[in-house]
This record gives structure tokens, sequence and C-alpha cells, in this order.
């Protein structure tokens, strides 16, 4: 089967529900299927390369915010202001990355929850460049060749992004990269025997990922039309950290899962219990790490096997 | 004779007041299997991390092919064709076998990040995991090819260590106490797994505790005590050195 023959199925099929919802609906699943590209490159940073970053959805938040920002503040055509937000991403992610794996992991942790932070408040800062508290509103999306995407071909573009994310991810796993990540995760002295550059490991693997989170940014900055501080608060971090967690960390498929779960079952779970979801989250959570640590897809292996 | 693959010259290492290896010179001859041993606390495995880049040393030269390796960082050591096994087993808990032993081949992938994204690097790909199975057939681990490495025993990890190492190409082997831990079957089947990648033309260094496994195997011996060589030679001469009696064979023989 040939590459293309093996991405275009999903590609078509996906995209092809988004034609069949609501206009609501189409706003859900867009936000779903970006739920999904960052909890994939979470998943690679945090699951394969064993990586505890907080930065993650402060990268998203970047890359919103450079694309909006590069647009319509500086007014730059849409090509140059994404391969700018690329590269703001790409230079963030190297900032914190390069001095971070000097540390031990522990450390990591703390600078990128520290990122995470002083974004929300460069955010709230930031005067008329960004908006301030009330961030920016009341933009749209370029046309692109004269074509103004909108409605569920919008979500065709985030279609796109998903799965292109997911080819690039599932391609770097199998691969000697993918090893060196899940080796440096396991025994970084060992990794370090085999010939594994451990700090030039983590410092690609962060800043890849990050760039990612980065590019789903950008195109969730056209999903409401509108950027401000409260939704790249650090709360979201955590979620994303649940979703791995909970799917099955170190997993591509329990990366979907646990994203498509945690972010629908507010969906369900408001009418019911009100704001108390938060306190299911937790729980699920904790019986995640306790009862089944491989998360939801390790209870699928489990029922898999003939035994 | 064949010539000198790894040599040894003046290597010294103290930590703080203590000289653990003092002015030590030694050389390892291509497919040759070089014993260290010496008593508890003689430098052997400071001499083992020296040459494995693990430390850094106080004074001294080691020459790699003619290459000076001295104080390069693991990973660059590794590149250069010098493989390890640890003494207490480190397999990557996350990946089954033939995973663990296409990491030792890391160095060896040519393919670049680039080319793996756009997925040009598949037919390398194979390639390595064909050389790995290989590699896992030969150490005897075939059967357990794509086991959870978690579920192997002592003696299976070891053999896993072994065809990890194997799988990195290497020229020189280091070995950090092979034999310990290991039954007497697992001993034998070690030996003479040894003795096949002699066979391949590979060099190894084994630091060793246990006479009765490594003066049948090794070609040469090097005897350290406090640090310094005592003796240098034939496993035959060892046995019959009087200096090496007293520092660690008399012993060793009167509690046997």
């Amino acid at each position: 089967m040939s590459v293309i023959a093996r991405w275009l199925g999903p590609v078509l099929l996906l995209s092809g529900a988004a034609f069949l919802l609501s206009d609501y609906h189409n706003d859900v699943y867009r936000k779903m299927l970006l739920w999904v590209a960052l909890a994939l490159g979470y998943n690679f940073l945090f699951g394969i390369c064993g990586q505890v970053a907080f930065s993650h959805f402060a990268f998203y938040g970047i890359g919103a915010y450079s694309v909006v920002i590069l647009l319509f503040q500086f007014h730059l055509p849409l090509p140059l202001a994404i391969v700018l937000g690329v590269v703001i991403c790409v230079l963030v992610a190297l900032a914190v990355a390069i001095p971070s794996t000097r540390l031990e992991g522990f450390y990591l942790a703390l600078a990128t929850l520290a990122l995470a932070q002083l974004f929300v408040v460069v955010l709230n800062e930031g005067g008329a460049l960004t908006g301030g508290t009330s961030g920016i509103a009341n933009y749209r999306l370029p046309d692109i060749f004269g074509v103004r995407i909108r409605g569920p071909w919008f979500t065709a573009v985030i279609v796109l992004l998903v799965v292109g994310t997911y080819a690039v991810l599932w391609r770097l796993d199998r691969s000697w990269f993918g090893r060196a990540c899940r080796a440096v995760r396991d025994n970084p002295e060992a990794a370090a025997a085999m010939g594994v550059n451990v700090a030039r490991t983590k410092v690609i693997a962060f800043t890849l990922t990050s760039a990612l989170a980065g590019i789903a940014g950008m195109v969730y900055a056209f999903v409401d039309n509108t950027v401000n501080p409260p939704i790249f608060g650090i709360d979201n971090a955590f979620l994303l950290l649940f979703m791995v967690i909970v799917g099955g960390a170190g997993r591509h498929a329990g990366a979907v899962i646990g994203a498509v779960l945690l972010f629908l079952l507010p969906f369900w779970l408001s009418p019911v219990v009100g704001h108390h979801h938060v306190l299911v989250f937790g729980v699920l959570v904790l019986a995640a790490i306790l009862l089944q640590p491989r998360g939801l897809i390790g209870l699928f292996d489990f029922a898999k096997k003939p035994s | 004779m064949s010539k000198a693959i790894l040599q040894v010259r003046n290597l010294t290492k103290r930590f703080g007041g203590l000289t653990a290896v003092s002015d030590l010179a030694f050389e390892v001859r291509e497919g040759e299997i070089l014993g260290m041993i010496g008593p508890n606390g003689a430098g052997k495995s400071t001499t083992f991390n020296l040459i494995a880049g693990t430390y850094s040393a106080t004074e001294g030269e080691v020459q790699f092919s003619g290459e000076p390796v001295l104080g390069l960082p693991p990973h660059r050591i590794a590149a250069k064709g010098i493989m390890r096994t640890f003494q207490h087993n480190r397999p990557f808990g996350g990946m089954p076998v033939i995973e663990n032993v296409m990491v030792g081949a890391h160095t060896r992938f040519t393919s670049t990040l680039w080319s793996v994204v756009a997925g040009y690097s598949r037919k390398e790909e194979i390639e390595k995991r064909r050389r790995a199975e290989e590699l896992v057939d030969f150490v005897g681990l075939g059967d357990l090819r794509d086991a959870d490495v978690t579920t192997l025993s002592f003696g299976q990890g070891r053999l896993l260590e072994i065809a990890r190492a194997l799988a990195g190409e290497p020229r020189l082997i280091l070995f950090d106490e092979p034999a310990a831990g290991l039954t007497q079957d697992e001993l034998d089947r070690l030996g003479g797994i040894m003795r096949g990648i002699a066979a391949r033309g590979i060099a190894m260094l084994l630091i060793e505790h246990d006479m009765h496994f490594l003066l049948p195997l090794a070609h040469r011996v090097v005897v350290l005590n406090f640090g310094a060589k005592i003796a240098d030679g034939l496993p035959g001469e060892i046995r019959a050195d009087p200096a090496v009696m007293d520092a660690y064979l008399g012993g060793s023989h009167a509690a046997a």
C-alpha cells in the first residue's frame, strides 16, 4: 500500500464526518481534534521521551498568539506569519530545553512550569501588542488564493494537521530516533553507553514536539477567532498530562483515546455534576495510576490477550 | 603477533587524596580477550570507567586505533567502536528484547531525522532489524526476541547486554564482571559466546573476579593491586606469579 493511500483513508473519513455535523458540533469536533494533536505531541515528549514538561500547552498559546500578532499587528502575509511563528516556537523551545537538560528531570518540570506561568503574565502585561487581559479578537483567517476557508472545510484543515502530526510522530517513533528517546527515558546511562547523545536527543524531542504544539496553536487561533490569556492557563497543561496518563503514556493510540475521552467527558458530566467534573478527572487519574499504569490502552491489550 | 587496538599509557585517577589508578599502562590487541583481575579496590572498575568515558582521568593517555579517546563522553566512545556491558544489567525496560538490541546499533544508522520524517528510512530500519535478529539468535535468545525484557532471568539479561553491545559493530567490547551472578551452566554458555565473539575478530577487555571463568578464557591477563599493575602475561604465567599469589590468588585458593 502506498504512503498516500495509507494516510488518505483516515483524512477522508475524519474530514468527511465534518460535513455531516452541525455548526455547533463542528466547533466541538475541531477542538477535540486539536486536543488529539496536542496529546499526540505531548505523549511523544512525556510518554516516549520521559520528559516531564508543563510547557506544551504554553507553546500552543505561543503559536496562536504569534500568528495572530504577526498577521494583524504586523500585517504580514499568512505564509510568512506561519513560518515566523514556527521559528519563534523553536527559539523559545531551544532557550528552555538547552539549559534544562544540563539539570536533572525535576528541574525541567520546574523550568517549564515557570515558562507556562511567565507566558500568561506576558500576555496580560503585553499592552497593545497582546491586547492585555482581553486578548485579541474580531479577526478572521485571511483568504488563501482568494478562497475563504470555513465551515467543514476548516475542520478538514484541522484533520490534515492531526493526521500529519500523527504521521510524523509515528515515523519518528519507529526509527532510531524513537528508540533513542525511549532509551533515554528508561536508562540514560545505558543509552549513552549505546552511543545515544542524551542531551541532544532530549533537546530535539522537546523542540520538535513544542513546534508541533505551536503549529496546532496557529490553527486554533482561527477556531474561535479570539485569543486571550485565560485560554492558555496552567490548568490545561495538567489536563494534557491527565489525557496522556489516562489513555496510556508512551502509546499513540493511548494519547488519542485519552484526549477524546477527557475532552468529551465534561460534556456528559456537566449536566449531571456541574463543575465537579474536575473531581471525576482526579479520581480517574488516580485510578489509572494505581490500577492500570498502562492506561486505557493497557486495559485494551489485556482484554485482547487470549490468556 | 597482532597489533594493539587499545593502548593505555600513564593512566592515573585520583579521588581527592586517594589514588585509585596509578600510572597504569597496558594494551589490548586486535581480536584478543584480555582479562583484568585484582582484589576489591584494586582499581579495575575505575580503569573500566575511565576507558568507557564515565570518569575523567587525572592524567594519562588512551588511544583506540591510534586515536586519542580519553576524555570523550560515553556516546562518542561508543561511536568510535568501543561498546560496553554493565555488571548490573541495564536493559531498557519499556522495550522488547529486539528493540533493546537495536538501540545498540544507534551509532550505525545513517538516515537523517529528515529522511525518517519523509519516510525514506524504512530500508535501513529493516536491514538493521534483521541484523539485530541475528545477534539475538547468536546469544541464544531467539525464542525471546519479542519478549518484554522485564521477564528475562538475570542470566538472559546478561546475554541481552552482549547482543546489544555487538549491535554497535564494535571493535572492542568492555565487559564489567560478566560472570557475576551467573550459574555454572550460564558461565559455560557465556564462555562459548565470548570465544565466538573473539572468532569474529572483536577484541574484549574483561574486568573479572572469577578466576575459574577468566583464566581458561583470556588470552592474556593484567593484574592490578592498589591501583598499579603488578603482573601482565599469559594465564599460565599469572597462575605461577608469586606476587599475584600473594596479592590475590593465595587468598582465593585457600578459600576454594
